[in-house]
């Protein structure tokens, strides 16, 4: 079958599921129509989401879902990247740290943990303030995203599996971009609060174009301007502690970092 | 010593293990364990809006995330006493069953099916049961595009929020879904037909209690402000703490649940059990071919009960979609009042889903979530227990049957472990010293 094709034999690849909502694995199942081409292109040897008897081994490509919370996690997550070609970070919580990490700075991990299991809590882990995959390991791949949208991580998958750089193509760009694409009227112009300007677009401007106000779910873009965005916002009357509040909810370390050095001024 | 072990039990979403310590012959102690990296929502929604509430709870898990956001909304409507239209009413509920459809096609076809038939996986089954996986991916991209249409997104899609939604979908829209949920009519009852003639393993049987949602009309459905219970009691939905008490034990990050000291059961089987009487249609023809007393024994029948609910929801929504194209469009109504608290649930795919908050001034100061797989993680261990301490009795152990076989009864109730704290690893632990 394969003698006359240029691929001699299948990259090997993992799907994984840190602390998440799976939401980005399931976009994964989600994309029907390419799912059998999916695992054609490449071997799948661990997918604990859709496989049974799935094998530890070293891997041309890891996807992986979701944060870092737990000392196992971590282990596991340096263990993968010791056999791993190619690491992709998908979505906000691999890439970022989550909605889970947006206390991150602001408030004791202890304390929130107490608060939802009291004093004798499980000890089946140990927990810690979630944080994104690159606080421990290279990641070769950064494909944002609360959940990753199904087209890009297509164009991210096609091109692993051959071996070329995969870098998704919106990332650097923000929402407004897309926005403008879809000719809607902006929002910030209606003095409604939006996120467009600094977050990372890839998303089809989905929420702009439902007359919502961009959450900010994809993180921010690279080339952003997060100072302009916020005395934007202020020149709109939106108080510095709402703009700080929306900011964390999914900019995760990122923006805590940011918004850190922005109080000092 | 003997010992069996499982890492993981796969297809289901999130982590988890199952461990059984056997002395003797005998099941000594049965362990869900999760060691889901936790989260801690109930902590991130402090000091939040009520609407970014909204829009941070759905990531709790993706695979019911309308159901969370649904959970959210009902609770904070409650709340603030905010009343909507029915027109807004009819378009939740398409929305709802979107996610139904979907992820129960993603149960049966991709996280199911496999174990009945001998496969690792679903696309491994394609050579030979190609209609098969086919007809289930084909049922799941309707539920998919149904929540893109209703929600904007396939997964936390934004546009429903309290009040209504902030863009009412087109004509055209509705319409495209009618006419799919009519074309894909088939396809759900030779679903029905293809679960009902599997062969179910009985070695867990045991009848446990039942609870879910008691819609407010007559008919079969997935909302309500009360709870129906198999014992024949009906509390209110602000009773959740009395009927789930939840607990937490050391070796899992996801709480435990029982009422009156009992593990039970919530999610599609209990539905059919305490509502499919109530069904209509080809749904009901479905149910009155499917139903036996087994299915309030052996929590496998799960997976027809699914596929029941999938029929449903394609013979409703024409229904539905009729209805709405006769509405006029609501605009999204904020709400007036700044503070205020309330409990509210939605039947989420996998059972009664709880969300409760308290609002003053504008911002919530405290909320709880009791979750459907957290109230059911006592029931699977009881089923697990049940079934290893048959399987030890017919004899010798095969240790991949049974390893199969319990990961069999963890699957058929869908776990969600992101939803309950998140993860499940199985491990079977034998210290037979014969």
């Amino acid at each position: 079958m394969r003698e006359n094709t240029e691929i001699t034999s299948k990259p090997l690849v993992g799907f994984y599921n840190f602390s998440g909502c799976s939401g980005c694995l399931l976009t994964i199942l989600n994309c029907e129509d390419d799912l059998l081409d999916i695992f054609a292109a490449g071997e799948v040897v661990s997918f604990l989401m859709a496989n049974r008897g799935n094998i530890e081994k070293n891997l041309d490509i890891a996807f992986i879902d979701g944060s870092v919370t737990t000392k196992d996690q971590q282990e596991f997550l340096l263990d993968l990247r010791s056999r791993t070609k190619k690491l992709v970070a998908l979505g906000t919580c691999a890439c970022y740290g989550g909605l889970q990490a947006m206390e991150t700075g602001k408030s004791s991990f202890a304390s929130r943990y107490q608060r939802v299991y009291g004093k004798t809590g499980p000890t089946i882990v140990q927990a810690f303030e979630s944080k994104p995959l690159d606080a421990f390991v290279k990641v070769d791949y950064y494909q944002p995203g609360c959940p990753i949208d199904g087209k890009q991580f297509l164009f991210t998958y096609s091109r692993l599996v051959r071996d070329l750089p995969a870098d998704p193509p919106l990332a650097k760009v923000p929402v407004c971009t897309e926005c403008k694409w879809h000719e809607n009227e902006c929002l910030l112009l209606k003095d409604k609060l939006c996120l467009g300007p600094i977050t990372a677009a890839g998303c089809n401007a989905r929420c702009p174009s439902n007359n919502t106000g961009c959450v900010g779910c994809f993180g921010p873009a690279d080339e952003q301007n997060l100072t302009s965005e916020i005395n934007l916002l202020k020149s709109k009357k939106f108080p510095l502690e709402t703009i700080e509040r929306k900011l964390r909810i999914f900019g995760g370390t990122r923006f805590a970092a940011i918004l850190g050095q922005l109080k000092k001024h | 010593m003997a010992k069996i072990e499982v890492k993981h039990v796969a297809r289901i979403e999130g982590h988890a293990g199952i461990e059984v310590e056997i002395e003797r012959r005998k099941v000594k102690q049965v362990k869900v364990n999760i060691p889901e990296g936790p989260r801690l929502f109930e902590t991130l929604v402090l000091g939040k809006t009520p609407e970014e509430a909204v829009s941070i709870v759905p990531r709790i898990c993706a695979i019911c995330s309308v159901s969370h956001r649904l959970a959210s909304i009902t609770a904070l409507e409650r709340a603030f006493e905010i009343k909507v239209p029915i027109a807004t009413k009819l378009l939740r509920d398409l929305m709802h069953y979107g996610e139904m459809i979907e992820s129960h096609s993603l149960h049966i076809f991709l996280l199911a099916l496999p174990d009945y038939l001998g496969y690792p996986n679903a696309i491994a089954m394609t050579d030979k049961y190609t209609d098969q996986v086919l007809r289930g991916l084909r049922l799941k991209k309707f539920g998919n595009r149904i929540m893109e249409i209703t929600s904007a997104r396939y997964t936390h899609g934004e546009n429903p929020n309290i009040g209504g939604f902030y863009r009412w979908p087109s004509r055209n829209e509705l319409l495209e879904i009618k006419n799919e949920a009519e074309r894909l009519l088939a396809d759900g009852i030779e679903t029905v037909e293809l679960m009902r003639n599997l062969h179910y393993p009985t070695s867990m049987e045991e009848g446990l209690m039942f609870m879910c949602l008691n819609p407010l009309t007559e008919t079969y459905g997935f909302t309500g402000d009360s709870v129906l219970i198999s014992n024949g009691e009906e509390r209110p939905v602000d009773d959740y703490l009395k009927l789930t008490n939840e607990r937490v034990v050391a070796h899992s990050t996801a709480k435990r649940c029982r009422y009156n000291g009992k593990p039970y059961i919530v999610g599609p089987l209990a539905r059919m059990n305490l509502l499919g009487e109530r069904l209509h249609g080809k749904a009901a023809e479905a149910f009155k071919r499917c139903y036996s007393l087994t299915w309030v024994r052996n929590p496998l029948y799960a997976n027809q009960a699914r596929a029941i609910e999938i029929l449903f929801c394609l013979e409703d929504i024409p229904k539905l979609i009729d209805k709405l194209l006769t509405t006029t469009p609501p605009e999204i109504k904020e709400p007036t009042k700044k503070s205020g608290k309330a409990a509210g649930a939605v039947e989420a795919p996998r059972g009664t889903l709880y969300h409760y908050y308290e609002v003053a001034r504008g911002y919530v100061r405290n909320a709880n979530f009791v979750i459907p797989t957290t109230q059911n993680l006592d029931a699977i261990e009881r089923h697990i227990q049940v079934a290893a301490e048959n399987l030890l009795k017919t004899g010798e152990i095969n240790k991949n049957e049974i390893e199969l076989l319990l990961e069999m009864v963890v699957r058929s109730y869908d776990p969600c472990v992101s939803c309950s704290a998140h993860f499940v690893n199985l491990r079977i632990k034998t210290n037979d010293n014969k």
